[in-house]
């Protein structure tokens, strides 16, 4: 069989620099896919030999844009590692900035880096302003902005833009391209929203900011608990956060979510014919505190769509593997060992032993998983979790959808639209029980420690659902300073690369079997990329998570 | 509002002209009870030996001020608001006390016709007529009777002077003897003086109106001239009854006397809260101000003493003076003198702090010695040895305007000017208080031969021109690169000037942007329409390297201007990999065309570090597996301008940071260039991204920088310095542990380890997403994230000690 290789380099509109190889038979359909991370930064060597308490400031660098996720692993496990328990304020108010940035996460990706996959930008300057108008109310019976003059105005204005003829960020775009099925007013909706979406994450920066100082980066975590107590205890901060979330959430019902079931109703065939699903193994470590023993995320593991038998998640069975990364060694002692490229820029992939990425190889119990929102969805529903069950089935009811068509590209998308609605709600929930305590006099958000008295040689690790899914930080302490540190990453586990064993991670397996329309604009492999929202500054990491002993990595000096 | 000024001195005509200068609409009426309009005392020694008359020492008044000559004030109505001379009533509204002082005298010489006091242009009249072949006798040391004593010595018909001084000093009872012999020795060295020590007058025979015989302890003197120059009093006598005096009329810091329509200026003020009373000109100027700022309302002063500058100038001699307010009769002195030079330094030193200096035929500065009485600083005498010569300008000739010799032979030379009139041009030396008027004149005048005779002589006028042009060739440079095809010079000043005013009349650019779809009139449509056009947005590349796209995240919220009107309106964000809809082949074929056809167009921004270990394979972007250097050296060859956002572009930032496993360098190091901008910052705040890129478009060119080649008017303050939180640390206040009392009030947290006092950056001000908040604010602290080597630095909880490393 003929086979062809197309190289999707850079892949855009994700954070960092990840490279898409894959092979096409004579029709067009994906028979391997590689998927690479193409920059190492080594932020883990550079964190050895550092204070511990210092792991926060430097590990949050790890990305701008699950910012805040690393800056809570890195406090989290140096917490975990000193046996620290910190003040229930404390955790809330890292729960605030955390449950900010979920919402802010989700809609950014959904508009500004996924949309464009599903929206013809040209096509909705063909769009009636009036007819969008009533085609926005078959998905929610109040939506966002829907006045025939607001869609004018976006037309006037994404039309001047075109006019002009620079389109900016839309340059060279696939406008035309047969896998766009929306109509001219279905796309004019999204891109009303992309444009109102930007708003949108600027607002809810400022939720961030309020207990955070900013975004993106941060800067209230310490070990111990959080810094921004005079915020907490400021009455009109707490107002400001919640009118903040309010705003949010409208926009959240009246557009992200519609748009998701209009998404859902418009791909219907593709969703269907399960474009995108990878290999059904699904992994969540849960959290948030809810109302007692409850959590808003359940943990658990789903192997191949078995949504009846739920396994509990086990630390213990996490390995990592550096079989085709760009590493080389035993478990215990690892070092860079770039194998380069290609002459003509190309992966080297010919042999079952070639290295093609930064990315290590995370397994699970020795199985590739998939992590992320339309995960914890999934493991939660499963788990018969109270909380998620009526906005899953809403949704399934009003895309006429079952639980499995999640598991598509499109479907991950619901799953994320579903999880901003409901967090929406956790989060009045949270300032509640905040104020709660404040009302009772509880004001706490540090727990004091000495840090001189510590223990000098401690291990800890933190396991958190972030955004993109399960991220762990692991730390190593001797004499006071840290001896060894590492991290998995979401899309670590994602775009991990194969190993010996040949199995294939979410992104390539989900790849695998796509038909691609034309080789030149392949816009079908970017779709089923960014419905993983992939994150490749997070990803590549010098890691080995036996659970056990950390192992440690070198840089051969050259 | 009328307001009445009582004096006809130097004093008045300063209150009436700065009134004047102040508010127009005021009237101003000064009553002055000599028969002269205001004169100049300090010049009275010209009157007597003749080189000047009245006229010429007179003081330029306001046109529009009211002079009343002749009025000698003696009674007040408080409640009438009225002043009465002896033939005339005047209202006021409000009414200024500068009558000065007068002249204290051993007995009544009313009616004497051989004695004198010497205060006005009268008295200098009658000494010049009187000295004429009499013995002078000068009572009394001070200043006034030093310098009468040098013009007398000077005038050939004056045969024989004597100086009697009570005590066995001369000009001050501080001075040493050897300041006191250098005195004595230039004034007897031609034999006409003598100095009688340690002597008064005891008895005086008076025969048909004048003084034939004088008897003092040591001395007999027949038919002599007496003049006595033993003090002066507030001439104050009209108003005792009518308001609060002391040794003056009484006055708060305003210089209001206890009705609060009347004030009192200058030398017949007393300043209750110090019992001070004026001596000099500039601390009357100073008075007057206040007196001016309380009547007006407007920016009100107190008065506080000042230093006081004091100079002698008489022909022998130079002696300068600088006396602290704080100078009291208990000192230490130093004393460095120069036979060679005749050089005298005397320091007074209270408490280890200098706080007056006397100098004959000094060399030392001045202005420092100004400074260093001002300062309170402990007196190194070390210091003051070395600064003995330090005066390169020469001597101070004008103690006001701090205008030294050679200041003045510069001017001179440089200039061509040949006046003292033409001067007023270039320095106000000899102005302020006039009296170092005659030296300065003297210099213009002895340096006139130093003055290049192939210099063009430049007329006033020639010379603004050319201070102009120095100013206009900025702008007209700016004008001509932005409009290439008409070149202006400063050939033609004129129309050189009213093609920047043309200029002004463009519709600046960002304007055009702005306004591009408001409803304007028709008149602005078709500027504002080729703005648009001819600029149609700024192209972008935006690349990431070895970043974690924080300040892409940063930069898309940016609020003001939105980053939709931004990115849509504004700028052309044509290759941004975060943004943009193509990938892959699509997306390189973008960065080829602007690279190709937008050369010197573009600007690129770069964010994240740049890894330079094994080749730069540590990254690798596009189809063809370009290294992140490779890229970089492409994107940036013909960029208009590189700009490097975020501390990884900066320096390296958190990839650099040791052990660097990655061999990382910033933007500009990586391109060996020094012209790319830096935006330092972890990540940088949003607002520095845009408003560089505005200032560049509004300005069409690129801000001011520091020496990293970061923006001034975003790097310039110190953190510190504008903090929210610093006036809790000055009180001492500080948070101890996180989360405790301290941290609920908002103390300041430079104990948790704030790196606010080493960093700078306008975070305090601007703050972050949308001014929400700061890392200070939310009680964390700042971590100096924009500092070179911030991660190995600064990046942790701990104060920071410089020496820790």
């Amino acid at each position: 069989m003929n086979t062809k290789k197309i190289v999707i380099d850079p892949i855009t509109r994700i954070e960092g620099h990840l490279r898409a190889e894959v092979e096409v038979d004579e029709n067009g359909v994906v028979q391997e896919a590689f998927v690479s991370g193409q920059l190492f930064r080594g932020i883990e060597i550079i964190l050895k030999n550092r204070d511990p308490r210092d792991a926060g400031l430097m590990a949050g660098r790890i990305c701008g844009v699950c910012t805040n996720s690393h800056f809570r692993g890195a406090i989290t496990c140096v917490e975990d590692a000193y046996s620290l328990e910190i003040p229930k304020n404390a955790e809330i108010i890292r729960d605030l900035i955390a449950m900010a940035l979920f919402i802010q996460d989700h809609v950014v990706h959904f508009y500004h880096l996924h949309s464009l996959d599903f929206v013809d930008v040209t096509s909705a300057l063909l769009a009636d302003a009036k007819l969008t108008s009533k085609e926005a109310h078959k998905y929610h019976k109040n939506p966002y902005r829907n006045s025939h003059s607001h869609y004018e105005a976006v037309l006037e204005k994404v039309g001047n833009f075109v006019k002009a003829g620079k389109l900016g960020p839309f340059s060279n775009g696939y406008w035309g391209h047969s896998d766009y099925k929306l109509t001219p007013e279905q796309n004019l909706i999204l891109i009303s929203h992309y444009l109102e979406a930007l708003k949108f994450q600027t607002n809810i920066s400022k939720a961030v900011a309020i207990f955070g100082a900013k975004t993106p980066h941060p800067q209230t975590l310490v070990v111990g608990g959080v810094t921004s107590v005079a915020d907490m205890l400021n009455p009109q901060r707490l107002n400001d956060y919640l009118f903040i979330i309010k705003e949010a959430k409208v926009f959240i019902d009246r557009a992200y979510l519609p748009d998701a079931k209009l998404l859902a109703l418009a791909y219907r065939d593709e969703i269907k014919a399960g474009v995108g699903r990878a290999n059904g193994n699904f992994l969540s470590v849960g959290g948030y505190e809810f109302e007692g023993e409850q959590r808003l995320f359940c943990n658990g593991v789903i192997y191949g769509h078995d949504f009846v038998h739920v396994e509990e998640f086990d630390e213990s069975k996490v390995t990592e593997e550096i079989d085709r990364a760009w590493f080389s060694g035993d478990a215990k002692e690892n070092e860079v060992c770039y194998t380069d490229l290609n002459d003509d820029g190309s992966l080297k992939t010919a042999k079952n032993d070639d290295k093609y990425s930064w990315i290590k190889a995370p397994r699970y119990d020795g199985k590739t998983m998939e992590t992320g929102p339309l995960a914890r969805v999934l493991v939660s529903y499963s788990k018969d979790n109270k909380l998620i069950k009526s906005f899953v089935d809403e949704f399934l009811h009003d895309t006429d959808l079952e639980l499995i068509d999640l598991s598509t590209t499109v479907g991950r998308n619901g799953a994320r639209a579903i999880e901003s609605g409901y967090i929406c709600e956790y989060i009045f929930k949270l300032v509640s029980r905040l104020i709660q305590n404040i009302k009772y006099y509880d004001t706490d958000t540090w727990v004091k420690y000495d840090f001189e008295k510590l223990q000098k040689d401690a291990k800890g690790r933190a396991f958190l659902e972030v955004p993109r899914g399960v991220l762990s930080h692991f730390v190593n302490i001797k004499d006071a300073k840290i001896d060894n540190y590492s991290v998995i990453a979401p899309t670590t586990w994602n775009a991990t690369p194969k190993n010996f064993d040949g199995l294939r991670g979410a992104y390539e397996e989900a790849l695998v079997g796509i038909k691609i329309q034309d080789t030149s604009k392949p816009l079908e492999v970017l779709k089923v990329l960014h419905s993983f929202d992939p994150c490749l500054a997070c990803a590549v990491h010098v890691i080995d998570a036996e659970g056990k002993e950390l192992s440690r990595y070198k840089i051969k000096t050259l | 509002m009328r307001v009445v000024i009582v004096g006809g001195g130097i004093a008045a005509v300063y209150l009436a002209n700065n009134l004047k200068k102040q508010n127009a609409s005021l009237e101003v009426t000064i009553l002055s009870d000599e028969k002269h309009p205001p004169y100049d005392r300090i010049h009275l020694c010209r009157l007597v030996d003749g080189s000047e008359d009245v006229d010429g020492i007179s003081l330029p008044l306001d046109p529009t001020v009211i002079l009343e000559l002749g009025q000698k004030i003696n009674k007040i109505d408080k409640d009438k608001k009225r002043v009465f001379s002896d033939n005339a009533m005047f209202r006021y509204d409000k009414l200024i006390i500068a009558t000065g002082s007068k002249p204290i005298t051993l007995f009544d010489i009313a009616y004497i016709k051989n004695a004198a006091v010497f205060r006005s242009a009268d008295d200098s009249e009658i000494i010049k007529r009187g000295v004429q072949g009499r013995e002078v006798v000068i009572v009394g040391s001070g200043p006034i009777g030093l310098e009468l004593l040098e013009t007398l010595n000077e005038m050939p018909h004056v045969e024989k002077l004597t100086l009697l001084v009570r005590g066995n000093h001369l000009y001050s009872k501080d001075l040493s003897i050897d300041s006191i012999k250098t005195i004595e020795e230039c004034y007897t060295k031609n034999g006409k003086v003598r100095i009688s020590y340690e002597d008064e007058i005891i008895e005086h025979e008076v025969h048909g109106g004048e003084i034939t015989l004088l008897k003092t302890k040591k001395l007999q003197i027949e038919n002599p001239f007496l003049v006595f120059g033993t003090g002066i009093k507030p001439n104050i006598e009209s108003f005792r009854e009518t308001l609060t005096c002391n040794k003056g009329i009484l006055t708060n810091l305003y210089m209001q006397t206890d009705d609060e329509n009347i004030y009192a200026v200058g030398e017949c003020a007393e300043v209750q809260a110090f019992n001070y009373v004026a001596g000099h000109v500039k601390e009357c100027t100073s008075e007057a101000n206040c007196a001016i700022s309380h009547i007006l309302q407007t920016d009100v002063k107190e008065f506080e003493p000042a230093i006081s500058i004091d100079m002698l100038k008489v022909g022998g001699f130079d002696l300068v003076e600088v006396n602290s307010p704080k100078f009291t009769g208990n000192y230490e002195k130093v004393l460095i003198t120069s036979k060679e030079d005749n050089r005298i330094d005397e320091y007074f030193v209270t408490k280890d702090e200098l706080t007056r200096f006397i100098g004959i035929n000094s060399n030392v500065d001045v202005g420092y010695i100004e400074t260093l009485i001002n300062s309170g600083e402990k007196v190194d005498i070390n210091y003051l040895y070395q600064n003995r010569l330090i005066g390169e300008r020469g001597r101070l000739i004008c103690s006001c305007e701090h205008v030294y010799h050679q200041d003045l032979v510069d001017i001179v030379t440089q200039t061509g000017i040949g006046s003292f009139g033409e001067l007023s041009n270039f320095s106000d030396a000899g102005r302020v208080c006039g009296r170092c008027k005659i030296m300065v004149q003297d210099v213009i005048k002895d340096s006139q031969h130093l003055i290049d005779p192939n210099m063009p002589r430049k007329t006033p006028e020639e010379i603004k021109r050319e201070r102009e042009i120095v100013e206009v060739q900025k702008r007209i440079d700016k004008f001509n690169t932005l409009h290439p095809r008409n070149k202006l010079t400063t050939d033609n000043l004129e129309s050189a000037l009213a093609s920047l005013d043309i200029g002004k009349h463009e519709v600046n650019s960002w304007i055009s942007m702005v306004t591009a779809d408001m409803q304007l009139h028709p008149n602005f449509e078709e500027v504002v329409e080729k703005g648009v056009k001819a600029l149609n947005k700024v192209p972008i590349v935006w690349l990431e390297l070895a970043d974690c796209s924080g300040n892409s995240e940063a930069f898309i919220k940016s609020a003001n201007p939105a980053i939709e009107d931004l990115i849509f309106d504004y700028i052309s964000l044509d290759y941004h990999e975060l943004l943009m809809s193509a990938s892959g082949n699509q997306s390189e074929t973008i960065l080829e065309d602007i690279i190709k056809n937008q050369k010197g167009e573009y600007i690129l921004i770069v964010e994240g570090a740049v890894p330079l270990a094994m080749d730069g394979k540590y990254l690798r972007i596009g189809p063809k597996g370009e290294t992140g250097i490779e890229l970089l050296k492409k994107c940036a060859k013909d960029a208009a301008l590189v700009i490097a956002v975020g501390s990884c572009a900066f320096d390296g930032g958190v990839v650099a940071a040791a052990p660097n496993p990655t061999g990382a360098v910033g933007v500009g190091t990586a391109l060996e260039r020094t012209d790319v901008i830096n935006i330092s910052g972890c990540p940088t705040n949003p607002i520095n991204i845009v408003g560089t890129l505005l200032s560049y478009i509004m300005f069409e060119e690129l801000p001011p920088l520091d020496k990293f080649n970061r923006p001034l008017w975003a790097y310039e303050g110190r953190v510190h310095d504008n903090c929210e939180r610093r006036g809790h640390y000055e009180l001492g206040e500080f948070v101890q542990e996180w989360g405790d009392a301290g941290a609920k009030k908002g103390y300041c947290l430079f104990e948790m380890g704030c790196k606010g006092p080493y960093t700078n950056v306008n975070c305090p001000t601007m703050k972050f997403n949308g001014g929400t908040s700061w890392p200070v604010q939310a009680g964390h602290g700042c971590m100096g994230c924009v500092e070179q080597g911030f991660f190995d630095k600064f990046a942790n909880e701990r104060k920071y000690v410089e020496e820790e490393k």
